[in-house]
């Protein structure tokens, strides 16, 4: 049985993957629209910069510690470059590119937001001189960031697109071979990402949040709405597909799963973020409490998305 | 070392990967159906076209009668000793079919496809075709993705946590090249295990008759080495 090889250390590198790519783009939208310049001190695209590159990381890691030989003698990992057939190579090559970028744009905006940082690498005359008389006084820091922050878009969309793709063409889990699951991967990255840089990053840096909302609720809301939608199509189709994925589909709505589906996934990471991002835009009031866990329960339900399809995978029947 | 890996390197050596793997793959069978294309476009050669594709399939089949098979898992325990697989794995799997009345086995293991998924998804490209139509995997390249045993779908490979590689069904290759039979072939008590090179008189009428056909062609993967006698056929 295929959940018996993949199991929750995929989940978890599919999860990380998407969320970090999400909160990439979440930042550089930020970034890029110029909201990020319309307060003083913007939380979410510090967030949103500063996560992506580590949490990247962690996924690619624990990746690699699901390896068997790989993991052993990491000399043979540079192969896993090699074979353009795979869709593991694409995501390889997508997230090798992408993670420098992660890192260049997160200390982009850090130096950005602490100006200390740049005078404080000057001072470090005496470690490497040389190197150091290179560093300038300051950076074109917004001109650098539209640059790195147009460029890791593409990859941001390319890294939680491959998430769906590596199991979408997997015909031997009739459940996974479905074209949704790239399209909703994606959705759930820029939502998760939104979750973690907005909801979560930003109630707990900034009091006053609700006069910043704009239209943010509104977005977040079409995105877990578009999730929801998403998530019934794939159903739908496993349902009408009938065989293993009906099955899989089953597992998930009514079955083994179901409690994680509904209440984890439906309940707190769908129904209450939806509920309180239309409560707060309505009412135009932020309160601290229900936004965190808003923005927990959209990041649980993008962990628990994944988890379900990985688990949920029922083989073809010989 | 094993035996297993002994025997795979004095007669197979392509499966280490050091003598490459020059196998029939589709893109030559691609490029064979390409040139005969064009030849046959051009009003001539069209026995070169059938030549490359005669070539394509591979030498060897092995049948499985399934109106013979017992389901006496002979052939598993066979294939576990050779290959010194611990309890809980084998490269053979007995399915039962049929009610209580009409009983009868699926033995399933790799079908050695010439369109292979295993190979498609693998990332480090260590699953090819070895020119006898055996699909091998090079234990030196893998590095345990496990993608490969998502992707098959007959289900026929297993993780080998000794070595930390995706291993399967390897038809014995080293003794079918010394002239000998796969393990599970030898030990088949019902002798519902046919095997041979396509050009033996047996195995040719065999297929001539039509009755040996892969199992779930559906899938689309062209099972290259193995095929079974259906119950009633």
């Amino acid at each position: 049985m295929a959940e018996h090889h993949w199991g929750w250390l995929i989940a978890i590198y599919l999860f990380l993957g998407g969320m970090g790519a999400g909160s990439f783009l979440i930042a550089s939208v930020f970034e890029l629209s110029g909201l990020r310049y319309k307060y003083d001190f913007c939380p979410t695209s510090l967030a949103g910069a500063g996560v992506s590159g580590p949490l990247i990381l962690i996924g690619t890691v624990l990746l690699i510690f699901d390896l068997g030989a790989g993991m052993r003698e990491p000399w043979r990992i540079p192969l896993m470059f090699l074979n353009f057939s795979s869709v593991m190579t694409w995501g390889i090559w997508i997230l090798s590119l992408f993670l420098p970028l992660c890192f260049i744009y997160a200390a982009l905006e850090l130096m950005h937001v602490e100006p200390g940082i740049l005078a404080w690498l000057r001072d470090r005359q005496k470690i490497l001189p040389k190197l150091l008389r290179l560093v300038p006084e300051t950076l074109p820091y917004r001109r650098l960031k539209l640059f790195v922050c147009s460029a890791g878009c593409l990859f941001a969309v390319g890294t939680a697109v491959y998430t769906g793709v590596l199991l979408a063409v997997v015909e031997a889990v009739p459940f996974w071979n479905s074209p949704v699951l790239p399209v909703l991967f994606l959705v759930s990255a820029i939502s998760t990402g939104m979750g973690l840089s907005f909801d979560l990053a930003a109630t707990m840096a900034v009091p006053d949040l609700h006069d910043r909302y704009g239209k943010m609720p509104i977005v977040h809301m079409s995105l877990i709405g578009l999730e929801v939608a998403l998530l019934a199509l794939l159903m739908i189709l496993a349902l009408v597909k009938g065989g293993e994925a009906m099955e899989s589909a089953r597992m998930i709505l009514t079955g083994s799963q179901s409690v994680v589906f509904w209440v984890l996934v439906i309940g707190l990471g769908m129904v209450y973020p939806f509920a309180f991002h239309a409560y707060a835009y309505t009412r135009h009031k932020h309160s601290f409490v229900p936004s965190l866990l808003a923005g927990a329960g959209v990041v649980v339900a993008g962990l628990f998305v994944r988890y379900l399809v990985v688990a949920s995978a029922i083989p073809l029947t010989l | 070392m094993n035996q297993r890996c002994k025997d795979a390197e004095a007669v197979a050596p392509s499966q280490t990967g050091e003598a490459g793997a020059p196998g029939i793959s589709r893109r030559a069978l691609l490029k064979a159906g390409l040139a005969g294309g064009l030849v046959a476009a051009t009003g001539g050669g069209c026995a070169s076209f059938s030549e490359a594709l005669e070539k394509a399939k591979s030498e060897y089949v092995l049948i499985l009668d399934l109106n013979k098979c017992a389901g006496c898992r002979a052939c598993e325990e066979a294939c576990n000793q050779r290959n010194h697989l611990p309890e809980d794995q084998s490269y053979i799997r007995i399915l039962s079919r049929g009610d209580e009345e009409n009983r009868w086995y699926l033995p399933v293991q790799c079908q050695h496809c010439h369109d292979t998924p295993c190979a498609t998804v693998c990332p480090v490209d260590a699953t090819y075709e070895h020119p006898s139509g055996v699909v091998l995997v090079n234990e030196k390249t893998c590095v345990g993705c496990k993608y490969c045993i998502v992707a098959c779908p007959y289900g026929a490979r297993i993780f080998d946590e000794h070595k930390g590689v995706a291993s399967k069904c390897w038809l014995c290759l080293d003794w079918v090249l010394g002239g000998g039979e796969p393990a599970c072939v030898q030990a088949c008590l019902k002798e519902a295990r046919i095997f041979g090179k396509r050009s033996d008189p047996q195995i040719a009428k065999l297929l001539a008759s039509g009755r040996a056909q892969p199992l779930h062609p559906e899938f689309g993967t062209d099972p290259g080495v193995l095929l079974y006698i259906f119950p009633g056929t």
